[in-house]
């Protein structure tokens, strides 16, 4: 009995810290209805610093057109393993993305961006379309983008 | 004897079966009595030319940015199509797993948590 109940303890003592380092975050992106085909879409975030950290979500499963998504290929050099498992259809015009993520609690209030490159066949890339702070204060408030992005906002 | 006789039997029909085609395979035959055989193998080749079939599609190529880089007006450079689900792609670069296959990047900002979820409205 009593090394069960220590078996107990200690497991939910190993897995409490995995739960609270963590939270469900909702990235809701709503488009322009801009009268193209699917949009991609990388989101990803940067440092401080403005180094890349890492990537979030890629809408566009297709790699031979990362390259129009420039910021995000420049910092990533294109690589796939960055948005493996993290990897969606592109978004037609008009549409919204929901996309909710067990993201660590470490990324907000420390100076993190989240950013968000966009494009369109035959239509101009948008590299930085959306900029925003992951503070737990921006939460739940949209914000526009440059071209195709009519709003984005995170919920947590 | 019955044996003996069965044996012999079952032989001879199962070296019919397999040496008459490939004999008739091997012989254009002059008389016609193998043609149906040989016709198996002997037509089909002309039925098939080999065909190079190119799977281009450079449609879907016209991306553009306002320096038009990376654009695939030409027909040369592309190894991997739109229309095609094979996975290789340019510079030998391949398309990522799609989410919900494969855990999210070990990137430090995903929990152990949830996989993602999406949808599209």
């Amino acid at each position: 009995m009593k090394s069960l109940l220590a078996t107990l303890a200690l497991t939910t003592a190993l897995t409490l810290p995995g739960l609270a380092m963590a939270r469900p975050v909702t990235l809701t992106t709503t488009l322009n209805s801009y009268g193209g085909d699917g949009a991609y879409l990388a989101l990803y975030v940067t440092d401080a610093s403005g180094a890349y950290v890492g990537s979030l979500w890629m809408a566009g499963g297709k790699s031979k057109y990362y390259e129009h998504l420039s910021d995000w290929y420049r910092a990533t050099g294109g690589d796939t393993a960055q948005v493996n498992g993290i990897t969606g259809a592109s978004v037609g015009a008009g549409r919204t993305l929901e996309i909710t993520l067990d993201l660590a609690d470490a990324l907000f209030d420390a100076g993190y961006t989240l950013h968000i490159d966009a494009a369109v066949e035959d239509m101009r890339d948008s590299p930085n379309e959306v900029a925003v702070p992951l503070t737990s204060d921006s939460a739940g408030t949209p914000v526009a983008g440059r071209r195709y992005v009519a709003s984005f906002a995170y919920d947590m | 004897m019955k044996k003996i006789l069965t044996l012999l039997a079952a032989s001879t029909a199962l070296t019919a079966a397999i040496g008459v085609p490939a004999w008739s395979a091997m012989h254009a035959p002059a008389d016609g009595v193998l043609r149906p055989v040989a016709a198996l193998f002997h037509d089909a080749t002309q039925a098939m030319p080999l065909v190079l079939a190119s799977d281009d599609d450079d449609d879907d190529d016209r991306w553009r940015d306002g320096s038009r880089r990376g654009h695939d007006d030409d027909d040369d450079d592309d190894d991997c199509d739109d229309d095609d689900d094979d996975d290789e792609c340019r510079g030998g670069a391949r398309n990522p797993a799609p989410a919900g296959t494969v855990a999210p990047p070990p990137n430090g900002l995903f929990g152990n948590g949830a996989p993602p979820q999406v949808q599209v409205n």
